[in-house]
């Protein structure tokens, strides 16, 4: 017992010295005598085990003593250019300062088509199901809804049906189309693209975020077809790439469109030569597109048999890693300022 | 979607090579994933005839056997298969190739001629697994060579086995997704149908498919349907077939199968499967003596039954879920999966036939709800056609009797509703070239166009030929614009042209937001500070950590981890969530910034009252590692970059701590982490708009922060672009005099200044007050704030007198108002 004693003691002193004052629980002596208890025979146990978390207590009630009284707050003046007793402030260096490489692109992207006469417009985090879907031709319970893992909410919207954090940017374009209908009347195009996060219920890798952007574009005017589509999206990755390319559609299948189409370009970084960036293919397949289907357009009633326009979606991620060869997509939301800076 | 080029030329010529062909499935039809070189797998597997068969002298269980391989004298080669014997059809494998079954494999199994206990064996004869074509291990395949077989190829010694039965085929892939509106591309057929489509050439269905059938009748067995909810189950068909004899399909069926991707398992599933393969159209059999009442019945589930289902699984169903039921119970998930309870067995003598179509949209519900995907389940959910459905069963029962015997035990119900379809999908289509041309940008002629679609059995007809009649699988093909699709496609994408649209010189519209948010970017950036993005999810531990409500947050409900299971209350959180790392990270320090949305559950949109209202907000978090951190305290420094992007007034600064947040719960959740007495509030017109300042003690634990950190977040509506108020250059000298007030340590610094300012406001001589020094001693409850008043007339350069006499007018004022000390 004179050794718990001298323990203690020992400890209580060293409580003085600490700067952070709960190290004072880790201490391995504690940790010792704590051990002990089960080596004590019988009689004894019983004494020294209570002994032994007295002190425990003890400290514990030092520790919270000491926790408040630091918790003591000098209120200071909010209203003050700098502290008292200090001068004015400096920033930090201009050299460390960057922009998120996927906003910077973001801007370049921006640029090129507001150049050709797109609006640009913003996208939601949190939308319902009948501007995701319904309003584009998705009908609910339908299998092609399938094909976006779409993240759902707890809370659900007056139909009934859960919120969800779009999968696409499309979820703007019923939207955009009212938003920008009156420039028909005035025989103006409606031409939009929306560049925003979009979300997909997916696990991270590498190549898969479940967090990323896209940029959505719809373009409707009298006697617009598939070929102009082609044109406009063949004509934004030239002046992007700063480079004549060759471009190429495939059949593909989007409720929202009509015709729909997979979009690839010649690879801009070996010209169909082949290689890492476009996995030796010479294309590159870049985006989905297609003619706005009358369904759509009537959701926004807009005349489906005097008007036709196009719409396309295509990923910045993806974009941006081929731009830079960024080797792994998690990079972009980790933060992480290695990778920041370099931007 | 794997089709077999064997298969699809059946039906239609290919005279393209295997990469021309996917060169234009791709461009024209859909995305080829794979393209599989069946024949490679097979192509020494060679077809022999045992001409000897005796004992191993060494080995009881092994057989010394001469072989006939065509190739002009015997080989010997050492089996151990129960059922080798003299006279029988094989498949030999000779030394040098590879097992098929392993041929995809790390490291295929290649056959060499070696001994086996003192015999050399020349490779080996090969078993339905071997070969990749069966589970049966058993014993070697045997080859019956006077089987039917869809080939003409003769069976004798030296035939290649994959020539016979149609292995040496080439499987190529295609992307399901493409075929989402398509149910007529989930069969053979309809592909089939397509590749003559793209090639520009005719097709012609086999009569089986197309032609209208007569059913026999037959007797014997009864059977009775009962559809009790005909809108979900448009059409049932169903015949019971008695005296069936359940036994392996005939072996070009069973590489038919494999050659599709399906697994030979009896005569009587083998041959649903492979009509289902080849038109898309699910079929089941069920042994007619489990299903005890000769009734077939279609409902609803109820709630809480169960049912037990091939595969072995026992699930519970609620009345979402639709049953094909013995009239009481359930014995199958409609257009799922059928029931183990009635599943056809070696035993099984007499079977029931169903062909029935199923919503879509009730079995992909159902699909999904209970995490159950097969080949009908695919099929179904896309809106299988009924109008098939006669077809499909009457080749169905005539391929039953053809390979398991047995014949017609009852007359074919069919129980139809048909109404509502045929008027959705059988109408007619105005054929206007007009129309597709001027959404294609092409000028093809009316004969081109109808050629086209003539070739994929549309048909074209009416007075003026100016109307399409779709086939009646297509149930894609609605409107006009299909057509348009159909034409371009069959056209071929590929060819056009590409035209830019015309527009006027208006220019677009300018995003002000956009501009504001690339400025604040550009001067947070030039400020040193740097922008990430964080994900709008956040843990529940991020939250609680800030001292925010979870119970505020709009919540996911099928989040794949609870770190993504809340949307985020504010940016503050996710910024100190990457303080440490990085400072674990060796920056000692650093400024990052996030301009991204913020939600409050309950709060919504005004525009749209159905959706939750978003703010669009700034975040910044400042913090130095310890041991660089600079003097003074980390909230002057988050000031000072909130002053980067935004000029605010004193007045709208507030401490936290005497801002009543009472009533104001969003107000609350977004300066929870900010610590009350070294905080403020930003106010515009009495509302809160943001906070900067310093985090709780309990905050910085949680978030494992140094010492020096602080902060901001604040809505985008206070950032502006500055407006400019010129004032002209004066032509006279300025005069400084730099004063000193001793005021109490309350006393802010701004009703300082705001006081001098009131003081010195003259009509004609300009009046600039910048801070010097902010004094305050360790004791005593006084600070010293001395300040730099800078006086121009825009009239004459002022006197000494003039500028006493104006500094004491501001020394006066502050004095009396403040209780000031002039020191």
């Amino acid at each position: 017992m004179k050794d718990i004693a001298d323990i203690r003691e020992t400890l209580l002193q060293r409580f003085d010295t600490l700067e952070t004052k709960s190290d004072i629980l880790k201490a391995p002596e504690l940790k010792v005598m704590f051990n002990a208890i089960k080596d004590q025979s019988v009689e004894e146990r019983a004494a020294f085990g209570h002994a032994v978390n007295q002190i425990r207590v003890e400290l514990q009630a030092k520790v919270a003593s000491a926790e408040a009284a630091d918790e003591v707050i000098e209120p200071l003046d909010v209203t003050a250019p700098w502290d008292v007793n200090t001068g004015p402030i400096a920033l930090l260096s201009t050299e460390d300062g960057s922009i998120h490489p996927l906003m910077r692109e973001i801007t370049v992207l921006g640029d090129i088509f507001e150049r050709m006469g797109f609006a640009i417009e913003g996208s939601r985090e949190i939308d319902d199901q009948y501007h995701m879907f319904e309003s584009l031709n998705f009908p609910k319970g339908h299998p092609a809804r399938d094909d976006y893992d779409t993240f759902m909410t707890v809370e659900t919207d007056k139909d009934g049906e859960p919120l969800i954090a779009p999968a696409h940017t499309s979820t703007m374009q019923n939207r955009m189309l009212k938003k920008y209908k009156a420039n028909l009347v005035a025989d103006e195009p409606i031409a939009v693209v929306v560049p925003d996060r979009v979300f997909r219920n997916e696990d991270l890798d590498a190549r898969h975020e479940h967090t990323f952007y896209q940029v959505e574009g719809v373009y409707v005017a009298k006697n617009v077809h598939a070929g102009m589509l082609i044109a406009t999206l063949k004509e934004f990755l030239q002046a992007y790439y700063a480079k004549e390319l060759d471009v190429r559609v495939n059949p593909f299948y989007f409720p929202f469109t009509e015709p729909s189409f997979e979009f690839a370009l010649s690879c801009p970084f070996c010209d169909k030569k082949g290689c890492g960036i476009c996995g030796y293919e010479g294309w590159i397949e870049l985006l989905g597109c297609g003619m706005i289907h009358p369904n759509v357009l009537k959701a926004a009633d807009i005349d489906p048999t005097v008007y036709t326009g196009f719409a396309f979606g295509c990923g910045i991620d993806r974009l941006v890693m081929m731009k830079y060869g960024i080797e792994d997509v998690r990079h972009f939301h980790s933060g992480k300022l290695d990778f920041l800076r370099q931007f | 979607m794997k089709v077999s080029l064997n298969t699809v030329k059946q039906y239609t010529d290919v005279d393209i090579s295997v990469d021309e062909l996917v060169t234009k499935i791709n461009a024209q039809l859909g995305g080829v994933e794979a393209v599989i070189d069946l024949g490679a797998r097979y192509e020494k597997a060679t077809i022999a005839k045992i001409v000897k068969c005796e004992k191993h002298p060494n080995a009881d269980k092994l057989s010394v056997c001469e072989i006939d391989a065509g190739t002009g004298e015997n080989i010997q080669v050492v089996c151990g298969a129960p059922n080798v014997r003299e006279g029988l059809f094989v498949v030999w494998l000779p030394p040098g190739s590879t097992v098929p079954a392993s041929f995809a494999d790390k490291a295929p199994f290649v056959l060499e001629a070696r001994e086996l206990r003192g015999v050399v064996s020349n490779g080996m004869l090969a078993s339905a697994k071997e070969l990749g074509i069966g589970e049966s291990h058993d014993g070697i395949l045997e080859i019956d060579p006077n089987e039917w077989k869809p080939s003409d190829v003769e069976i004798k010694p030296g035939t290649s086995f994959a020539r016979a039965y149609g292995l040496d085929d080439t499987i190529i892939d295609i992307e399901n997704k493409m075929f989402t509106h398509r149910p007529d591309l989930f069969g053979q057929l309809g592909v089939a149908r397509e590749i003559a489509g793209i090639q520009h050439k005719q097709f012609t269905s086999p009569d089986w498919y197309k032609k209208t059938v007569e059913f026999g009748s037959g007797e014997g067995l009864k059977l009775e349907v009962r559809n009790d909810t005909p809108e979900i189950v448009p059409r049932f068909m169903a015949v019971a077939i008695k005296n069936v004899v359940v036994k392996p399909s005939p072996l070009w069926l069973q590489a038919e199968l494999v050659r599709l991707g399906s697994k030979p398992i009896s005569n009587i599933v083998d041959v649903t499967n492979y009509i289902m393969l080849l038109t898309g159209q699910p079929l089941h059999a069920y042994d007619y003596d489990k299903v005890a009442t000769g009734v077939l019945g279609a409902r609803a589930a109820k709630q809480g039954e169960t049912i037990a289902l091939l595969s072995g699984k026992t699930i519970q169903l609620d009345e979402s879920d639709m049953v094909i039921t013995d009239g009481q119970k359930s014995i199958g998930l409609a257009g799922v999966m059928g029931g183990a309870e009635t599943e056809v067995s070696a035993d099984t003598k007499n079977i029931i036939l169903e062909c029935a179509t199923f919503d879509m949209y009730t079995v992909r519900k159902t699909s999904m709800r209970h995490g159950i995907f097969t080949d009908a389940v695919t099929r179904y959910n896309k809106g299988q056609s009924p109008l098939q459905n006669p077809n499909v069963l009457h080749l169905a029962m005539q391929s039953i009797v053809d390979t398991a015997g047995g014949e017609e035990g009852s007359e074919v119900v069919d129980n139809k509703n048909l109404s509502a379809f045929e008027e959705k999908y059988t109408r007619p289509i105005t054929l206007n070239e007009t129309f597709i041309n001027s959404r294609l940008g092409l000028t093809l002629g009316h004969d081109e166009i109808r050629q086209l679609l003539e070739n994929v059995e549309c048909i074209v007809g009416g007075e003026t030929d100016s109307t399409i009649t779709p086939p009646f699988w297509r149930t894609d093909l609605e409107l006009a614009e299909d057509i348009v699709e159909e034409v371009g496609r069959l056209y071929g994408f590929d060819k056009l042209p590409h035209t830019l649209p015309r527009r006027s010189i208006k220019p677009a519209p300018r995003n002000a937001d956009r501009v504001l948010a690339q400025k604040t970017r550009d001067r947070l950036s030039r400020a040193g500070a740097n922008e990430v993005l964080t994900y709008s999810f956040v843990h529940e531990n991020i939250i609680k950590q800030a001292g925010q409500d979870s119970a505020q947050a709009s919540k996911l409900s099928n989040a794949l981890s609870p770190d993504l299971q809340y949307y985020r209350l504010s940016l503050t959180p996710s910024l100190l969530n990457k303080v440490h790392m990085n400072i674990k990270a060796g920056f000692d320090g650093f400024a990052i910034f996030e301009r991204n949305k913020v939600h409050f559950k309950g709060e919504m949109d005004p525009d749209e009252p159905n959706i939750p209202h978003e703010d669009e907000h700034i975040g910044l978090v400042i913090a130095h590692d310890d041991k660089q951190k600079p003097s003074g305290s980390p909230y002057y420094h988050a000031l000072k970059y909130l002053g980067q992007i935004t000029k605010l007034e004193a007045a709208q600064l507030v401490p936290l701590a005497s801002f009543d947040l009472a009533k104001d719960e969003w107000g609350r959740q977004l300066t929870a982490p900010y610590e009350p007495h070294r905080s403020a509030i930003i106010v515009k017109d009495d509302e809160i708009w943001g906070v900067v300042g310093e985090y709780k003690r309990s905050v910085k634990r949680a978030f494992k922060l140094p010492d020096f950190t602080a902060g901001f977040e604040v809505h985008q509506a206070i950032i502006t672009e500055p407006e400019v108020v010129y004032a002209p250059l004066s032509k006279y000298p300025g005069s400084e005099r730099d004063i000193c007030f001793q005021v109490a340590r309350s006393t802010p610094y701004a009703d300082v200044v705001r006081v001098a300012a009131e003081a010195a406001n003259h009509e004609t001589i300009d009046c600039s007050i910048q801070p010097v020094d902010i004094y305050q001693p360790d004791v005593g409850d006084t600070k010293n704030i001395t300040l730099r008043l800078t006086f121009t007339s825009q009239q004459k350069t002022l006197s000494g007198d003039e500028v006493t006499a104006l500094v004491k007018a501001v020394t006066d004022r502050v004095v009396a108002e403040l209780s000031a000390v002039v020191i």
